[in-house]
């Protein structure tokens, strides 16, 4: 049993992933995630393991995408724009049905930005920044804690769906140092003997692509993943309720923010208003169906991100039409305080009990 | 007796799906031969390309990878460093057109190489993007005409061609860089045995191998199969000239 040491998110993301068996690792620089690929570098080369620093990100990619094809543990991890580099790949490794976990410590945005923190990167994770019909699985880590928790999860996920997994951290969390531990690995190693390129011995040859030039077995290829996808949608819902039950208000959010959001609902408890956090893990599968259910209680939802409200849209589609949906949030820069997050939401509040 | 047989690397009843004179068929058929006459069947992976190198995984029964578009030796560097920290050596090459392999994908083409990547790459010259209708690649000949270069390549509006194998063997990685053409008995025995060595430097771990293959494409060159070849012998070689630019044994 390991003890708690003071670690930073991006080497805690680094050090889960060793302990859960990935043995490939291809990056290239970018910040604020490098540390990942400098702790591996070392780490890969010691326990001679695979470790590329490859010419660009596509390259970095489509190494994994490489090496997934053989069964191996793989992972990548880069930073907003130059994950927008990786999205073809990710595209194919989802209809190549393999498995790759792909960290993205989200900077601000649009184009370069900065190397600032933010969440701007919700709707490329969720959505999908490729062609196609597809879905990656979203996790989002809140703490340095949950950056190892959630890694091993992503690995699993990605072998047990062979799917790509990305893990959506952000420039805050990538570079804060808290106390952690680095516990084992809870999930069971999956059988890959099936499906793994690892030449045609004693076995018919298989072959993995994307291309299909047959309409119809091209079809049924893309409805037999979105039958995966709705069992990841049943499955893997993963979200932290905290004081929901009987609030007046909801706030929603995601990542570190969400611990600021944490606080301001503490602080509506001790002044007589009952606020709760809804805290998606899974960003996609979104948890729509357990923030529906909020709704039939809760009239007054509040949105908390560090974008421009990319999250509401689901949070929208998740609600009953007549409860109220509000935004708080800015694009990037220091995360909003406790302070401005109560200011905005005194408002809210306020107008929405003027209202009835 | 029996004094030909179809290699065993070819699967069983795969029709013949590239234009009639391509020589693609030729040059899967020799990797197939290979295939056999190394006993690599069983522990390769192949990485196919975009274009029409792609249907490399129709016709050998190995297994397969479909890469991106020019990103098939990065594929094939995953793979391989894969296997490698598995514990296992696996005999791993890439099938390629020229636009896959010396432009969309010439960093990745041109990186493992200089990182030694123990790999093979066989790249198809056909001078054109053969899939897509035979427009202006990397390697089209000056004052050739394709669709979109109508009135022939011309340095001050298109820039210059690539010479794939003379750049490749410059970079410190690479064990073997070759040239070689299809279009004669004489020159198909000498690609099987060119290839054959790369495929063997591999196996050596002596660093990136590769071989680029002047191949016709008598669809898009609108040409006959033997005006193509004609084509080849009298025209392109005196473009890219065939041989071996870059041997480690013998520098």
């Amino acid at each position: 049993m390991s003890e708690k040491e003071l670690l930073k998110g991006n080497i805690a993301i680094a050090k889960a992933a060793l302990n859960c068996g990935c043995t490939c690792y291809f990056g290239y620089p970018i910040t604020p995630q490098t540390e990942i690929g400098e702790y591996l570098s070392q780490k890969m080369q010691e326990k001679n393991l695979a470790y590329v620093c490859a010419e660009s990100e596509i390259a970095a990619i489509n190494m994994a995408l490489g090496a997934a094809s053989t069964g191996a543990k793989v992972m990548t991890s880069s930073s907003s724009c130059a994950v927008s580099l990786m999205q073809e790949a990710i595209s194919y490794a989802c209809s190549d049905e393999l498995p790759i976990v792909v960290v993205n410590v989200m900077r601000a945005g649009p184009g370069q930005g900065y190397i600032f923190p933010s969440q701007g990167d919700y709707n490329q994770a969720t959505i999908g920044g490729g062609n196609g019909d597809y879905h990656t699985i979203v996790l989002s880590p809140s703490n340095v804690q949950e950056c190892i928790d959630l890694t091993y999860k992503a690995f699993h996920l990605a072998q047990k769906y062979r799917n790509p997994v990305i893990l959506l951290a952000d420039g805050l969390l990538g570079q804060m140092a808290e106390p952690a531990e680095l516990t084992e690995n809870p999930y069971p190693q999956i059988d890959n003997s099936s499906w793994r390129l690892d030449g045609a011995n004693s076995r018919p040859s298989r072959n993995i692509h994307s291309l299909e030039p047959n309409q119809t077995k091209l079809n049924q290829h893309i409805i037999n993943l979105y039958k995966k996808y709705e069992l990841i949608e049943q499955n893997e819902c993963d979200y932290e309720e905290y004081l929901c039950q009987d609030a007046q208000v909801i706030f929603v959010a995601f990542g570190s923010l969400s611990r600021h959001v944490k606080s301001v609902c503490n602080h509506y408890r001790k002044n007589g208003i009952k606020a709760g956090l809804f805290r998606p893990k899974s960003l996609y599968p979104f948890p729509y169906k357990k923030l529906n259910e909020l709704s039939r209680k809760t009239p007054i939802f509040i949105d908390v991100e560090m974008n421009m409200g990319q999250m509401l849209k689901d949070i929208r589609l998740a609600i009953l039409s007549n409860a109220k949906i509000s935004f708080i949030g800015k694009p990037t820069g220091n995360w909003l305080r406790e302070e401005e997050i109560i200011n905005a939401a005194d408002n809210i509040i306020k107008e929405y009990y003027a209202s009835i | 007796m029996q004094v030909y047989s179809a290699p065993k690397a070819i699967k069983e009843n795969s029709d013949f799906t590239f234009c009639p004179g391509c020589d693609h068929g030729i040059a899967i058929k020799i990797i197939a031969h290979l295939i056999d006459e190394l006993n690599l069947k069983e522990n390769t992976v192949a990485i196919a390309s975009s274009g029409c190198s792609v249907f490399l995984y129709n016709f050998l029964d190995i297994d397969c990878l479909e890469s991106p578009h020019g990103r098939a030796c990065a594929v094939a560097t995953g793979v391989k460093r894969a296997h490698k920290a598995q514990g296992n050596n696996k005999f791993v090459f890439t099938y390629q057109g020229d636009g896959d392999f010396a432009s969309i994908g010439l960093a990745e083409s041109m990186h493992s190489a200089l990182r030694g990547e123990n790999i093979t790459a066989i790249c198809i010259n056909n001078t054109n993007y053969g899939m897509t209708g035979g427009q202006l690649g990397p390697t089209t000949a000056m004052g050739q005409v394709t669709t979109t270069s109508q009135n022939g390549r011309n340095k001050e509006y298109h820039g210059f061609p690539i010479r794939t194998a003379e750049q490749i063997a410059l970079c410190e990685g690479t064990s073997f860089s070759a040239r070689v053409a299809l279009y004669d008995i004489k020159n198909i025995i000498n690609a099987k045995n060119i290839i054959k060595k790369a495929f063997e430097y591999q196996n050596q771990g002596l660093g990136f191998s590769f071989v680029e293959i002047l191949s016709s494409c008598p669809t898009n060159w609108k040409l006959s199969p033997k005006d193509s070849h004609e084509k080849i012998k009298n025209e392109l070689t005196q473009i890219f000239p065939l041989g071996i630019f870059k041997d480690i044994k013998n520098d």
